[in-house]
């Protein structure tokens, strides 16, 4: 019989020592309970430090496996963010029921309509803040730059961090208006003319939609490129960098001062 | 000031455990004391309710559903001399977990799933005592697997369960029936009883455990 334990493997007779201890703890599967106590039996080999050597490894394990876990988030924001979509669709429904029936005859029936659209308002505003808070922990830069929504929703189109920060700008620019540009494409090929579009979700950003129209493309293509930057630094270190946001800041007042 | 446990005192009618550390989720300190706060611990609730634990402080416990470490940071207090093991699965409440166990030197925490305690036997020693507190369906399921791996004979368990995680249908009395009946079937149980007022709708369950001596 062989055991297998956090700080190696143990076959009845002798331990045979882990070479790494991250490791074997992350092996330390057996398919039924030990005939005995792992902590004395390892005391006899690791000594007296048993324990701190134990909380050491454990901490360093769950910290990356945290790390790790915590990057799966993202698909929780994607879910998130098409649930928020379905529910915006509910809420604009009703409502246009609701108008429909209160044209003809107000009635108690209205009421419930209207409790039951309050209802969806505050679930949306619940998605809403939780979509915020895990951006914030899985983007903190995308956050930064562009906001929790704009950029859940770029998330959300892209499927998940990992391919998102495999987008070059050029893409990230454009997504979320695919549709016209699939027209576009389509009308140029049968020898047409077409307008390319020249932003997608990000052009709910301030910075874009407040400048005039000939300098949005400009805008769009700077900020998309930043966007591209600052997703990289989300996914890979997660740590916030401030010039960021300084740099799209500065582009958007040359611009409007042009 | 009165001592209702080991390192657990009512000091002007406040629940307290004796600790040398900071603040973990917004609890008071003062004066090498830390409020434990009923409402958000189910082991203070039951304590306030007048149950105790024999602990001696040296004890080794597995703490199953630990989420952010809020009671785990007071049993740590408690058995200062012993070693929890604290198994939570979700990585959100594990990172404010991860704090507490980088803190203090005998909280040993695991990103891992309850219902699976082979994928931890070769970590886990033998405990004195189980803690469970998962809200599952099938917790005593997860309980019992994890009393056969891990539990001593003559340890103890304390396991809190919320009826509506086990029926959301049923009345909370059926419900504890029957989740009372099945722990009869494989522990001792030396009390129970409702959180109330701190957490409605769910019960404590204090037992032991009744298995023949073993090799270890
Ligand atoms: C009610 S909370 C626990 C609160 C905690 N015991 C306290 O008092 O500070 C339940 C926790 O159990 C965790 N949980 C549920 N099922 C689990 C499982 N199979 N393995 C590990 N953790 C689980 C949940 O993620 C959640 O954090």
């Amino acid at each position: 019989m062989k055991y297998n334990l956090w700080f190696g493997v143990y076959d009845g007779k002798e331990v045979k020592l882990s070479e790494n201890f991250e490791e074997s703890f992350l092996k330390a599967e057996n398919p039924s309970p030990l005939p005995f106590n792992v902590s004395e039996l390892g005391m006899q080999v690791l000594g007296e430090d048993y324990y701190q050597i134990l909380r050491k490894t454990a901490l360093q394990v769950s910290e990356k496996q945290v790390e790790r876990e915590l990057r799966r988030e993202d698909r929780y924001v994607v879910a998130l963010v098409k649930a928020l979509e379905e529910i915006d669709e509910a809420i604009n429904m009703l409502s246009e029921k609701l108008m429909d029936i209160k044209a003809v005859k107000e009635s108690d029936i209205t009421e419930s309509f209207e409790s039951k659209i309050g209802e969806l308002k505050e679930l949306r505003r619940e998605v809403e803040r939780e979509i915020e808070e895990v951006m914030r922990k899985i983007a903190p830069n995308m956050t930064e730059l562009v906001g929790a929504k704009i950029a859940a929703k770029i998330l959300e189109r892209a499927g998940s961090m990992e391919r998102l920060v495999r987008l070059p700008a050029s893409k990230i620019q454009v997504i979320g208006a695919e549709k016209s540009l699939y027209k576009a494409f389509a009308r140029m090929r049968r020898g047409k003319k077409a307008k390319i579009p020249k932003h997608g979700i990000i052009f709910l950003h301030p910075f874009i939609r407040t400048l005039p129209k000939s300098k949005r493309g400009k805008m769009a293509r700077f900020l998309a490129a930043k966007l591209a930057i600052a997703a990289k630094i989300d996914y890979f270190r997660g740590e916030v960098d401030e010039s960021l946001y300084e740099s799209i800041r500065k582009r958007y007042e040359e611009l409007r001062r042009k | 000031m009165r001592e209702l446990m080991r390192n657990v005192y009512l000091k002007d009618g406040t629940l307290v455990t004796k600790s040398r550390y900071g603040s973990h989720y917004g609890e008071k300190v003062f004066g090498g004391f830390r409020e434990w706060i009923p409402w958000r611990s189910k082991l203070a609730a039951m304590i306030l309710k007048g149950h105790r634990l024999k602990l001696r402080g040296d004890e080794k416990v597995l703490y199953l559903g630990a989420a952010s470490g809020t009671t785990v940071s007071h049993l740590a207090d408690i058995v200062d001399e012993g070693v929890i093991y604290a198994v939570e699965y979700a990585a959100k409440p594990f990172e404010k977990l991860l704090e507490l166990a980088r803190e203090r030197n005998n909280i040993i925490p695991l990103l891992l799933d309850a219902s699976k305690p082979w994928k931890y036997s070769g970590i886990v020693e033998k405990v004195d005592l189980i803690y469970q507190d998962i809200a599952q369906k099938n917790q005593i399921e997860i309980l019992e697997s994890n009393a056969e791996f891990f539990l001593k004979k003559g340890g103890e368990i304390v396991i809190m369960v919320k009826a509506r995680s086990i029926d959301s249908t049923a009345e909370p009395e059926e419900v504890f029936e029957s989740v009372l009946k099945k722990m009869r079937e494989k522990f001792e149980i030396i009390s129970h009883g409702t959180l109330m007022p701190y957490h409605r709708d769910h019960i404590f369950i204090h037992a032991a455990s009744r298995r023949k001596a073993k090799t270890f």
